[in-house]
């Protein structure tokens, strides 16, 4: 009798038990991993878009600053601020100036010689 | 079992089969026989090409001075499909972009799909728009990024940069010349965005990264460039001229240094400019020169070796009578050496010069200096001028196109002309462009001086700028364009001016003054033109005396800034009595006297 129970009893295999586990619970992780490297996927694509917007911004503010300071430092504007007093120019007379060019040849005898017109200058 | 229970279950279980049969076929055909299609109508729905756009390239001036450049700006796109509450973004929108709520509605309930609402919105402006679309949770309105075309020196040098439309295309000067280079090319990208409208970064599609346009170096040097502008102001100011222009040009190298023209616009209100003020008339109307035309018929008689400076021409007392014609000289002149032709303008000396070289020979002289075509400066526009062909000259012809009349010449073929005299006879392509680069500095194009031609002989130029020295001398017709401590060479032209239907205009006149210092080694060469000034005396109003001061004026400014040393031996000189001084006169009539003109001249000033 209690032979035959134990006949009938179904033997558990341990081995195949054990290879069962492995492949449910690999299987398992694969699946965990791919939600998670989804998740991932799409946290680090809303980090990258947050980064290029970021990026965008700052080139943004760089093109703006620059646009401000060619403004700014124009010809016009320096101008309009020599008009309005805020610069001061001096200009720089000739003995003050040092010149180490080569001076020009000198004018050959029988040349034209020009005339010099003060009241040209403004 | 019960055959009527097996029946019922056979039956059931046919209904099933035949049930799910077709909900596999339409499986089937959903998933494989369509699949293309839907998976196209999908990709419609939630796919989108954006576009990623091409900056434009920087215009710097020869300093590195920005002339042109961009400002961020956002283009405000609706996508009509994902609008979740229509209405409510019309109010938002009409609000804070100024548009009428109707007209807005309108374009949005248009069939199309993307709608432009509103380009070029400042930076601040779409970002607190996109703050008050999140807020009020409102959908389908997108950004995207874009450039505004901004001039940080307004009208300065308007002409030769030009302006672009609303879709960057250049419209004018370099701006369009150079668009090729300017624009760069917009890239894209393949997005998906999901149904709130983000984009779902990781199903990215292609991409290609735009490329940036490149950056165009001009010749123009932006100090020279204002020096030109302040005289041209003060000169529109002084005789309210109808239109003006300077040029100044390096000669030996065809470098276009300042270009001015009058009227003028804002390149930032360009929408508000006249037509006629948006011209840049340097190089795209064209004017009878005048006297300043007599160069060429020196420079031939000289070259062809018909004459020689010192050879003596009989002019005629001061009115010669020739096919039939009259034709004056400001003065009554007796012999005069081709030199004092010049010196002294006589128009029946330059008629005789031109005569002994001959109708074809002139000719050819004339198109050799490079009249009668464009100069192939890189800007729109220009003009060739109208030289006629000597079959078509009529008998007084040769009398009248050495002194500038007959013909029609723009302001750079003048000067260009004069920069021939000044480079030793080799005429040169005039340049505008120095350099194109990339943004990280890598040449892309270095423009080098092009010599179209030796037109005249090396001797023969410096025979010509001799002579006209003496043109700004005490003696000559330009005492006023004289710059202190340089000598100058130059040549004064006064025209009357052409009218639209034919004939002349009684009274108004186009006074020029072309001229280069310092004549012994050329720096620059420089071109002053008025058109129909208005002088305190009708008697006034010559190239010597309107348009040589302003030469001298911008010519003394340019030499101290290209730091040009003076001559001390120029600077001493003494000053001469107010005289009262002979009117150039290439009107062809008889000679008056001016009011005085002040001025100071060497005590050894030559006279020959």
């Amino acid at each position: 009798m209690s032979s035959s129970s134990r006949k009938n009893r179904n033997a558990i295999n341990a081995a195949s038990l054990a290879r069962w586990i492995v492949m449910t619970a690999f299987l398992a992780l694969a699946g965990l991993s791919y939600v998670y490297l989804t998740l991932q996927l799409y946290h680090l694509g809303e980090r990258k878009k947050a980064i290029e917007n970021e990026l965008a911004s700052l080139r943004t503010q760089n093109d703006v600053t620059s646009v401000q300071i060619a403004a700014l430092t124009s010809r016009s504007a320096l101008q309009r601020r020599l008009k309005e007093g805020y610069l001061k120019m001096i200009p720089i007379s000739e003995n003050n100036i040092v010149r180490l060019t080569i001076p020009p040849h000198p004018e050959r005898e029988n040349a034209i010689r020009p005339v010099i017109n003060q009241s040209g200058t403004r | 079992m019960n055959p009527n229970i097996r029946r019922r279950c056979a039956l059931l279980c046919a209904a099933f089969v035949a049930l799910f049969s077709v909900f596999s076929f339409r499986l089937i055909y959903l998933q494989v026989i369509k699949h293309d299609a839907y998976a196209e109508l999908a990709a419609e729905k939630h796919g989108y090409r954006q576009i990623i756009y091409a900056d434009r390239g920087t215009i710097f001036d020869a300093n590195n001075d920005v002339l042109a450049h961009n400002v961020p700006v956002e283009t405000v796109l609706a996508d009509a499909t994902r609008l979740n509450n229509s209405r409510a973004v019309v109010n938002l929108l009409s609000d804070e972009l100024d548009i009428p709520a109707d007209a807005l509605a309108e374009k949005l309930n248009s069939e199309r799909r993307y709608i432009v609402i509103k380009r070029e919105l400042s930076e601040s402006l779409a970002g607190a728009l996109r703050d008050k679309l999140r807020a009020n949770n409102l959908r389908g309105i997108y950004f995207e990024h874009d450039g505004s075309r901004i001039y940080p020196n307004g009208s300065m040098l308007c002409h030769v940069i030009g302006f672009t439309d609303f879709e960057h295309r250049g419209i004018q000067g370099v701006e369009a010349s150079m668009d090729e280079y300017l624009r760069g090319q917009d890239g894209y990208r393949y997005v998906e965005r999901d149904r709130t409208g983000q984009e779902i970064v990781p199903y990215r599609g292609q991409e290609r990264a735009p490329r940036d346009g490149y950056e165009v170096h001009l010749t123009v040097d932006l100090a020279l460039q204002n020096i030109v502008e302040n005289e041209i102001d003060a000169a529109m100011k002084e005789y309210s001229p109808q239109k003006a222009t300077i040029i100044l040009m390096r000669p030996q190298t065809g470098e276009i240094l300042a270009m001015a023209n009058r009227p003028n616009f804002d390149l930032n209100l360009r929408s508000k400019a006249k037509p006629e003020a948006m011209k840049n008339r340097a190089i795209t109307d064209m004017m009878e020169p005048g006297s300043t035309f007599k160069i060429v018929a020196a420079a031939a008689a000289l070259n062809e070796h018909k004459f020689t400076p010192d050879s003596t021409v009989f002019c005629e007392n001061g009115l010669w009578n020739f096919g039939g014609t009259e034709l004056h000289d400001h003065r009554a002149f007796g012999y005069l050496s081709v030199r004092d032709i010049l010196i002294k303008s006589s128009n029946i000396g330059a008629a005789k010069l031109a005569l002994g070289v001959g109708e074809e020979k002139f000719y050819e002289y004339i198109r050799r200096f490079g009249f009668g075509e464009r100069t192939g400066i890189e800007l729109p526009g220009e003009i060739n001028g109208v030289i006629r062909p000597p079959r078509l000259w009529s008998k007084i012809s040769i009398t009248r196109i050495p002194m500038g009349h007959e013909i029609g010449v723009t302001p750079l073929q003048m000067t260009v002309a004069m920069a021939t005299i000044a480079n030793g006879g080799k005429l040169i392509t005039p340049r505008i462009v120095k350099s194109v680069t990339a943004a990280d500095g890598r040449v892309i194009s270095s423009l080098s001086p092009v010599v179209l031609r030796q037109v005249i002989s090396a001797e023969t130029a410096r025979r010509i700028g001799d002579a006209l020295r003496g043109v700004v001398s005490d003696r000559g017709t330009a005492a006023a364009a004289a710059v202190p401590g340089f000598t100058i060479a130059g040549k004064t032209g006064t025209a009357q001016k052409v009218a639209r239907d034919g004939g002349y205009e009684k009274g108004k006149y186009v006074v020029s003054f072309v001229g280069y210092l310092p004549a012994d080694h050329p720096e620059f060469v420089g071109l002053v033109v008025l058109d129909d000034a208005h002088t305190s005396k009708p008697e006034l109003n010559y190239g010597g005396l309107v348009a040589g001061p302003i030469f001298s004026r911008v010519a003394e400014k340019a030499a101290r800034y290209l730091d040009l040393e003076p001559h001390e031996e120029i600077r001493k000189a003494i000053p001469l009595q107010p005289a009262q001084k002979n009117i150039p006169a290439e009107r062809g009539r008889p000679p008056r006297r001016a009011a005085p003109v002040e001025r100071v001249a060497l005590t050894n000033a030559s006279h020959h």
